[in-house]
């Protein structure tokens, strides 16, 4: 329903811009969920999954980490610029090595802001923010001036080798291995948060800081070890980003309109804090990006058109939420059943 | 030549610091009355973004104004039936209201300009100008620093005062607070949690839309993608520096745009050892540290960013 209304105000839009919306979104849904274009939908969606795993697991303390973009970021340029001095690594070894720095990427560039919110209550979303800003201004200097590739028009670094690269899933496609360890990610976050002590400590914290230290729970460490989970997992998502799709660090390996990092903290949201439901609505909302750019080149509607669209959605559906507020309540309550 | 730097950074810094005190103003009282409106960067983006097409359409920038104020209120009023009525997480909505910005204005943008955006972007002719108060401005040296700036740089500073008096010494401000602090005794006392909020996020549409008219019509004389560049942000920023007070909000924004102005100044020398992504990253550096400074321990209002539902 709420996805109905979004679609209906978009198609308006379209109409009013002089594209046919029914072309239109034809080659939206062509683009997302036909059988040639799915895979490319979870493509997009691999890094959206990964990010908002990882948010989930900090928002269930109440710590809002917003910061991700900036950890993709790192994590995406650790894995690139190792990646120069590994080329002739042997190929499954160099490939976990640059995982493993990217992910380290990642929760280095969380841990600052994880060590002011814990120990001097300095409000996170800003200090993340800002240190996106920071990361991306970083990447900017390094692509730039010393890991420039000298023969490209563009800023971004030389190419890996290709026995860096994340093997292919499905031949002909792009779809990578990456989407596997997203699968594989998600039982296992399912499990951390619901069948752990850390998981329920988690919990205890997001519901209230102060019955959590009354209980014996060292709230500082438990929100630094919440802020570098979803810092590694933004992190991993930027070096998945890179060696199985870009293969190289590039500015705009974020798409500009609908960054990752920030899309991903509503993907989080909208999907309840619950890896299962995170990961269909990453898939979903991995599909109308993907959607957005086959309309976007078949059926002549500008770029900008699908941030509107994921934004309306988005809306739509928390406002569908809330109409629909027992029914949600009930869905609430048989997850936590589980 | 160095109380002429010295005063030319003064001077700048003052003319930078308009649009981020104007945001932080409205937003301190907002976020007093409980509520977190992340989307002041998505409103000062909007305005910035109509403000420039109205002047372009009709060299008015008495009109562009207007209309920056206008579009500015739509945002807050979506946000506000949104985040009030709806009772929806403020967080999400403000940040995907953003995404919604940056998509509408540049799709915008390029359906009235065409698709490819030109190396020379359209361009308006007209700017607003800095005014010299009378009298005042002829005072050697603070005449010059103080009394010769944009109309809107006078209206903030006043504001600064307004909003301090309103929110410490008048029954409005402290229902504001009361509101901000818990939204369920001020609704037993007879307080109307949710038109407060209203007013308020109305207020912050007119002032956010006319500071995000600046960068387009005052300080740029053309629309960029995404130009606010995370300054809704900062501003935010600096009203968590500021402890939810104005008074301190106006000397921390000065603060923050001297050393934006300095920055600004250094990347004018162009040297060349300096990378200009250091200069520019400077302001989220800077506003790091002052958080480091000033901000621990800093306690805002108890129900800030908590959905209220009224009970019957």
């Amino acid at each position: 329903m709420a996805i109905g209304v979004a679609f209906l105000l978009g198609a308006v839009i379209l109409y009013v811009a002089g594209a046919d919306p029914i072309v239109a979104y034809y080659w939206l849904f062509h683009g997302a969920f036909s059988e040639v274009s799915f895979s490319e939908t979870l493509v997009r969606a691999t890094p959206l999954l990964f990010i908002s795993l990882g948010l989930a697991v900090t928002f269930t303390a109440r710590v809002w980490n917003i910061g991700a973009e900036g950890q993709f970021y790192i994590g995406a340029t650790f894995a690139a610029i190792l990646g120069l001095y590994l080329k002739d690594a042997p190929h499954p070894f160099g490939l976990i090595i640059l995982l493993l720095a990217s992910v380290a990427g990642g929760v280095a560039w969380a841990f600052l802001p994880a060590i002011l919110r814990a120990y001097y209550g300095i409000n996170e979303i800003i200090t993340t923010l800002m240190f996106n800003y920071i990361a991306i201004y970083t990447v900017s200097y390094l692509l730039h001036n010393p890991f420039r590739e000298p023969a490209s028009m563009f800023p971004e670094t030389t190419t890996l080798p290709e026995q860096l690269w994340m093997p292919i899933v499905i031949p002909g496609t792009r779809l990578h291995a990456g989407i596997l360890l997203a699968f594989i990610s998600i039982p296992f976050l399912y499990f951390v948060l619901r069948k752990t002590a850390f998981g329920m400590k988690i919990e205890i914290l997001g519901s209230s800081r102060r019955t959590a230290e009354y209980a014996g729970i060292d709230a500082a460490r438990l929100i630094i070890q919440s802020m570098l989970i979803s810092g590694m997992f933004a992190g991993l998502a930027g070096g998945i980003e890179v060696l199985g799709i870009q293969h190289k660090m590039r500015l705009e390996i974020s798409p500009s309109i609908s960054p990752y990092g920030y899309t991903a903290i509503a993907v989080t949201l909208l999907g309840y804090l619950n890896p299962i439901l995170v990961a269909a609505t990453s898939i979903f909302l991995g599909g109308v990006i993907n959607g957005s750019m086959t309309m976007h080149r078949m059926a002549n509607v500008p770029v900008g058109m699908a941030g509107i669209f994921q934004a309306l959605i988005i809306i739509f559906i928390m406002v569908g939420y809330y109409l629909e507020d027992k029914f949600a309540n009930k869905l609430l309550e048989r997850l936590n059943l589980w | 030549m160095v109380t002429e730097l010295i005063s030319g950074a003064i001077y700048s810094s003052i003319t930078l610091l308009t649009p981020l005190l104007l945001v932080g103003l409205a937003e301190l009282l907002v976020e007093r009355s409980g509520i977190l409106n992340l989307n002041v960067e998505g409103s000062m983006l909007i305005g910035a973004f109509t403000a420039f097409m109205v002047a372009y359409y009709t060299q008015d920038l008495g009109i562009a104004t207007l209309s920056a104020a206008l579009a500015g209120v739509i945002m807050c009023m979506l946000f506000s039936i949104l985040t009030v009525s709806l009772s929806l997480d403020q967080m999400v909505t403000g940040l995907a209201m953003n995404i919604l910005t940056i998509g509408i204005t540049s799709y915008l943008y390029r359906a009235s300009f065409g698709w490819y955006v030109s190396p020379i972007p359209p361009h308006i002719k007209e700017t607003i100008k800095p005014i010299g108060i009378p009298v005042l401005s002829e005072i050697p040296f603070i005449g010059d620093i103080l009394f010769k700036h944009m109309p809107h740089t006078y209206v903030a500073v006043i504001l600064a005062f307004m909003a301090w008096w309103v929110l410490f010494k008048t029954d409005w401000g402290l229902r504001i607070r009361a509101i901000g602090e818990d939204p369920q005794v001020a609704d037993y006392l007879g307080i109307n949690v949710n038109s407060t909020r209203y007013i308020l996020l109305f207020i912050e549409g007119v002032v956010v839309g006319i500071a995000g008219s600046l960068l387009s019509i005052a300080y740029y004389n053309m629309f960029l993608d995404n130009m606010t560049q995370g300054r809704g942000y900062i501003a935010i920023a600096l009203v968590i520096l500021a402890r939810w007070n104005p008074l301190l909000l106006l000397a921390g924004s000065f603060l923050f745009s001297l050393i934006d102005a300095i920055q600004l100044r250094i990347m004018a020398l162009g040297l060349t050892a300096f990378p200009s992504q250091l200069s520019l990253m400077l302001p989220y550096l800077v506003t790091i540290i002052i958080l480091l400074v000033a901000g621990r321990k800093a306690k805002g209002p108890a129900a800030l960013a908590k959905p209220f539902k009224k009970t019957r």
